[in-house]
Formats: structure tokens, sequence, C-alpha cells
């Protein structure tokens, strides 16, 4: 009767991790991609500095470059905390009254188009070199993915599930939280994949554009560059690879733990 | 509504519903009168766009009509919804994805908590009693080991005895059915058609049951109402076959003279739309 079949049981993922067809492909890529760096490095020594230099750098000080990228994923964490919270509560906000939404949906859209690089000289101007611009920026950038995912999220309910509630008179609170935000979690996660790696992408630019900022790895970078310091300039820009792989990868869990029934997240 | 002569469960008169504007307006319904009494198993059927899912809509309280009246005991469907007096089981099972089949059947008793005490109001409609237990109804329809699982590891027939349940736990004392079972198969059909007639001869509700199916309508009903296009009802044939209705009763000859009249009134509703 019960059609347990129907679920297929998900493998370990050590065991399919461990098998030469997993890892090979990965393993060949980034040889490649070495070979070609160290070539690079030896034509164009004042465009690619050394792998090794790169590595020497990062294992010759990492207090410093921890506490820089500390810096930039507090923004970055403060910004997407900000922009999350404002957004949902947008997105439920328009999802609840139509009038809502003819207001705030083209502002929001323009804002999505308008770059946020553009407006970064002038938060500088307002908020000064601490991290309240770059959490502003941050914030802003992360802003628009959650509200058009969260507003599209809440509305996907089926007719015929809105229909079997209505016909037991649940009360528009009741349809939202037991019926709209659950349905809509899948498109907030959706949101969220590009908007916790975007948020790093914020924190930096902000750093870059605020010149005089006293740390991060943005500041970092652009010290570095004005100095000609090719190795560390890298070593942050690697740096920030892994932060944004880290984050990603966090979001990717919390999302398979909460989305367990949903198909997307059912797929290997 | 504690006369000793039951009002009808559902009293649908002179509806008019159209949907759009004026040159391009749909008439779904146009002037329908309607009783199901209370208790009684009625079912309407006719061609696609005939308004009997309309119809359905409407006693539910989900839309309004044109002109005329709905009533779901002597109030207005919505009133009867606030009190809970109304089960509804759409086409497909519409159960929630992220909620184990017992959840979605429990969750029609978690909102609206106030619907008891409106419902006290309607006094005793000859089904009371608390609101049946999720997990025996469940066992009833065969689904008690799967009450755990999760909706989409259910078979379709499994999903619509899920949303049936989900209905039937409330006591509803109107059940409204929107073809429940036209996307089964037909042996699942038949099994499912078994044990709605097994659950309402024990609960009692009034049923008002939307289906394609000539055959099916003449199982399951007192009355077949037989409705053509534009909405409006053409014929109403009472079923007298005697109850319990169990499979054997299909090839009775009774049987398939009900359900020769029920498709020669439906070929009259056709033909009339036919010459118009």
């Amino acid at each position: 009767m019960p059609r347990s079949d129907l679920v297929s049981p998900r493998r370990p993922v050590a065991a399919r991790v461990l098998r030469p067809a997993m890892w090979l492909p990965l393993v060949v890529m980034l040889v490649v991609l070495g070979a070609a760096w160290t070539w690079g490095a030896h034509r164009f020594p004042y465009l690619l500095p050394p792998l090794r230099a790169v590595g020497a750098t990062l294992t010759g000080s990492p207090a410093y470059y921890l506490k820089n990228a500390g810096v930039t994923l507090e923004e970055a964490a403060g910004g997407l905390a900000i922009g999350f919270v404002a957004a949902f509560a947008v997105g439920v906000l328009i999802s609840e009254l139509p009038v809502a939404r003819r207001a705030v949906l083209p502002v929001a859209v323009v804002l999505n188009v308008t770059p946020i690089v553009a407006i970064a000289p002038t938060l500088v101007v307002a908020f000064g070199f601490g991290p309240a611009p770059k959490i502003v920026i941050t914030a802003l950038i992360c802003f628009f993915p959650v509200l058009i995912n969260t507003a599209t999220g809440l509305r996907s309910v089926s007719p015929q599930i809105l229909q079997v509630y209505q016909s037991i008179a649940a009360s528009r609170l009741e349809v939202l939280a037991y019926l709209r935000v659950p349905s809509a979690l899948p498109f907030i996660f959706a949101a969220l994949r590009i908007a916790f790696p975007l948020s790093v992408t914020g924190a930096v630019v902000a750093e870059l554009t605020a010149a005089g900022s006293a740390a991060g790895l943005g500041t970092v970078i652009s010290n570095a560059s004005s100095m000609n310091q090719l190795a560390v300039v890298y070593a942050a820009i690697f740096v920030l690879a892994v932060m944004g792989t880290l984050l990603l990868l966090l979001v990717t869990i919390i999302e398979r733990r909460a989305l367990r029934w949903h198909d997307s997240s059912a797929q290997p | 509504m504690d006369g000793a002569v039951r009002a009808a469960a559902i009293e649908v008169s002179g509806v008019r519903k159209a949907y759009g504007e004026r040159p391009s307006m749909t008439v779904a319904l146009d002037d329908v009168s309607l009783a199901v009494a209370a208790g009684s198993f009625v079912s309407l059927i006719g061609p696609s766009g005939c308004g009997k899912s309309t119809l359905l809509r409407l006693a539910a309280g989900l839309e309004a009509p044109d002109h005329g009246t709905v009533r779901v005991h002597d109030v207005a469907p919505r009133e009867a919804a606030a009190a809970k007096l109304i089960g509804l089981v759409p086409q497909t099972p519409a159960l929630l994805p992220w909620l184990s089949v017992l959840k979605n059947v429990t969750l029609p008793q978690t909102v609206n908590r106030g619907a008891g005490k409106r419902r006290a109001r309607f006094g005793d409609l000859g089904n009371g009693g608390p609101p049946a237990d999720p997990m025996d109804l469940l066992r009833r329809v065969g689904l008690g080991d799967v009450a755990h699982k999760l909706p989409a590891e259910l078979s379709g027939g499994m999903a619509q005895r899920a949303a049936i349940v989900r209905a039937l736990g409330l006591r509803p004392d109107v059940l409204l059915m929107d073809e429940p079972f036209s996307a089964l198969d037909e042996l699942t059909r038949e099994s499912l058609q078994d044990q709605l007639l097994d659950l309402w001869g024990e609960l009692k509700t009034t049923v008002l049951f939307v289906t394609h199916s000539i055959a099916e309508a003449v199982r399951m009903s007192d009355v077949v109402v037989v409705m053509g296009s534009p909405g409006r009802v053409v014929d109403s044939v009472p079923i007298g076959l005697p109850r319990p209705r169990d499979p054997g009763l299909l090839g009775d000859p009774r049987f398939h003279g009900y359900e020769n009249q029920v498709r020669n009134s439906l070929r009259r509703a056709w033909s009339a739309t036919d010459a118009a």
C-alpha cells in the first residue's frame, strides 16, 4: 500500500564523492587552471602574481586576512539581514494589498535597474567611512531579489487550496501563515541563494568606493593595488571567493533542511 | 430550524451568474433553482461549461450570484462557511505539500476556531457530535499506514481520499464535491465511490456532487440533477435504488434504466442547445 518506492532514498554523500567519476573532472580542471595561471604569471608578471606568492601571503599573515574578512562579512551579514527583513515585510504588504503593489513595485523595479555602485559615493558622503554605508549598500542590493521572489511566492498558492480554506472561512492571517508563507519558502530560498553571495559583492563594492575605509577585504584590495602588491590583491580575492562559496553552502544546507518536502531540493 | 419539517440544506432560487463584460459576457448560470434536502446525496451532471462548478462555488460562498439567492441551512453560504458547516472537495486533492497527510487533514480544525460557537446557533442538524477523529477516518479509508507521509508520496487515489477525509473531519453538514474522482482510473474510482458511500451512510452529511459520469451519478445519488448549457437545470431524476448500493448493483437492469433516463435527459438538453 505505501508507495515508498516513489521517493528515491538518498545515497550517502561520502560514497558518491569518493568515486573517481565524481572528483576526477574537477581535479583535472584545477590542474589545467593552475598550469594556465603559472604560465600567465611567468609571461605577464605585472598582471598575475605567482600562485606560490599568493599562498605565501595567505599563510604568512592569516590573522590579517581573517580580521579583514570578518569586517567584510559583518557588513555583508548586517546588510543582508536588513535587506531581507525589509524585503519580506514589503513583499507581504504588496501581496496582500493591490494598492501597495501598484505603488511600490515600479519604484522597486527602477531601484533594481539603477546601478547601486553609482549610489555608493553619495551614501559614503551621507553615512561616512564607517560600516553604515556598506550595510546600506548591501541591503539595497539584496532587497530586490528577495522582494520579487517573496511577492511571487506568496501568490503561488493553488486556487483550489485557497478555495478549500475559504470554504471554512480561514482568516486572512491564517491563510498567510498556514498557506502563503510556506508556499513562498522555495521562492524565498531561491532568492537567498542569490542574495547571500551578492551581499559580499555589496560590501566589497562599498569598501572600494569609500576611499579611506579602515578595514575590510575591499579596502585591502584597493590599498594593495595602489601599492602594486599583486599577491595581496589576489589573496584577498581568494578569501572573498571562499567566503561566497561558504555562504552559498550555508544557504543550501538550510534550504535542504527547511524544504525536505520540495521537489527541487530532492534533486541531486 | 428545529421544526418538524426540515428545510432544505441547500436552496438555490432564481440564480443568475455571468462572467465578463457585456459584449463578450459568458452566462454560467441562468435562472437556476434547486433544493437539496438535508441528508440527501444529489449529483449535478451536464456537459462541460454548463455551470455545475459555478453552482458549487456559489454554494460554498466562494462567489456571489448576480441575481437570486443561495441559502445553506437558511443562511448565506458565507455565514455557513464561518460556522464550518461546509466541506469542500475540489477536483484535485489540493493537499499542502509540506505537511504530512495527518497534518493536512487536521489543519482545518486549527483554522477559524470561532466556528464552534457560530455553529452551535444552528442547533442540532442531525449529524451533530464532535469532529470525527482524523486518524480514525484515515484508517477507515486505508490511509492509516501513510498518515505520516508527505502528499508527494501518495498515489492519486490516496491523495483524493485524504482530501475527502480533510473535508469530513470537520463533520460538515454540507459536503460539496467538484468532480473529485474524475482524474482517477476506473478501479480506483469505484473503490473510492464505495468508501464515500460508506462514510456518507454513517456521517449523514448532505452531499452535492458534481460529476461527468452518468454511472457515477446514478450509483451515488438520491437525485440526479441534469444541467444543460447555458447554465440551466433541465431535469431532476430521483434514483429509487435501494441502499447500501454495493458494486453488484452496477449490473442490475434497474440501474441501466436510470442510466438511460439520465442519458436521454442529457441528450435532450444537448440537442436543445444545438438548435438554439
